[in-house]
């Protein structure tokens, strides 16, 4: 039988890591917490596997990540008209003001910087923050972002090259030189 | 596309987003979890998914429906070759030998409704199916504005700067 204090402290290690990766991939708070307490509640079911386990942090981010993305198949695509409808115009208005000829990393301290980076990225579209969040967070390849969301390769390259786009743009990013 | 500019493109927001840390997660987190485990657990075994069964009840409820499945099996044909049965089959067959009448009459009015409408000329059909898509267009046109200004009536709520928020860093 699972001891409640063990499978307490097990979620207060890695809330945090899986409350992370449902609420990037999907962007709203309330989602965010359902698709944790889905996910901690599996993994009650699993604990006699997943306790003192090493790979269990790893084993809680794929079942975030396949329930957050099951989520957004069966819920989003109803609404995915209107909403891209509404996704281009609110961004621009979440945009900070920078005087003129400074970047962001001279202006913000490091922790105002995450908040923005992480705002900003919560503010991209679904169909360029999902891969670009597979992409560089969950480390997927093209081809399996692709075998994940059902599009086609071709889509996730446009898309995660958009929504990176999108980011320098808002984040102000200066791209470093070519090293030799 | 410009491959330099993308790699070092990519670089820079992979640094970025790797740079973050795990957002906090709202402190009524654990506890929602708790009281849902809680509530499974005051419920009966049966109410529970199956996967949460004791694994004694887990073997049983298997070898019970491999049971009944062996029955329903057999006893469909042990009943196929019965002939008291086939003898029922016939009649039941009888009974609903009225249903066809009425499906072949459906099937008049059908070809009737055809032939009108070709009478009636492509034009018609053309007609009709423009307004139909008209219709369709100006309930999705209504439905877009009416959305449109529900969610310019929500945004200044969502748009307002510094909000607290329990997950931010």
């Amino acid at each position: 039988m699972t001891n409640p204090q063990q499978f307490e402290a097990f979620m207060r290690d890695h809330q945090n890591m899986v409350f992370s990766t449902a609420m990037r991939l999907l962007a709203n708070q309330t989602e965010a917490e359902d698709i944790a307490q889905e996910v901690f509640l599996k993994a009650f079911e699993h604990f006699d596997q997943l306790d003192n386990n090493p790979r269990a942090g790893g084993w809680l981010r794929v079942v975030t990540t396949n329930l957050s993305l099951n989520h957004l198949a069966r819920y989003r695509s109803r609404w995915s008209f209107f909403s891209e409808l509404s996704g281009g115009s609110p961004d621009e208005a979440q945009e900070p003001e920078f005087p003129a000829g400074q970047t962001l990393h001279e202006e913000l301290d490091q922790a105002e910087r995450r908040a923005l980076v992480e705002q900003a990225l919560q503010k991209l579209p679904a169909a360029q923050r999902v891969p670009l969040v597979l992409y560089h967070l969950e480390g997927l390849a093209y081809d399996e972002i692709a075998s994940k969301l059902g599009v086609s390769l071709g889509k996730v390259k446009t898309d995660i090259f958009r929504g990176r786009q999108a980011l320098r743009k808002k984040l102000r990013l200066t791209l470093q030189p070519e090293s030799v | 596309m410009n491959s330099d500019y993308d790699t070092r493109l990519e670089a820079e927001i992979s640094r970025e987003l790797k740079d973050l840390p795990p957002l906090r997660a709202p402190d009524s987190l654990v506890p929602r979890v708790l009281a849902a485990l809680e509530r499974r657990s005051v419920a009966p075994s049966y109410r529970r998914s199956w996967q949460m069964w004791p694994a004694s009840l887990q073997w049983a409820s298997l070898l019970v429906l491999l049971i009944l499945f062996g029955g329903l099996c057999f006893a469909g044909w042990k009943l196929s070759q019965m002939e008291a049965v086939t003898v029922s089959m016939q009649r039941v067959e009888n009974w609903f030998s009225g249903f066809s009448a009425i499906g072949g009459t459906l099937s008049v009015l059908w070809s009737s409704a055809v032939l009108i409408l070709k009478h009636l000329g492509a034009g018609f059909m053309i007609a009709c199916l423009t307004a139909l898509g008209l219709g369709y267009a100006v309930c999705l046109g209504l439905g877009t504005i009416y959305v449109r200004i529900a969610l310019a009536a929500s945004a200044p709520f969502e748009r307002t700067p510094n909000r607290s928020r329990s997950w931010q860093p």
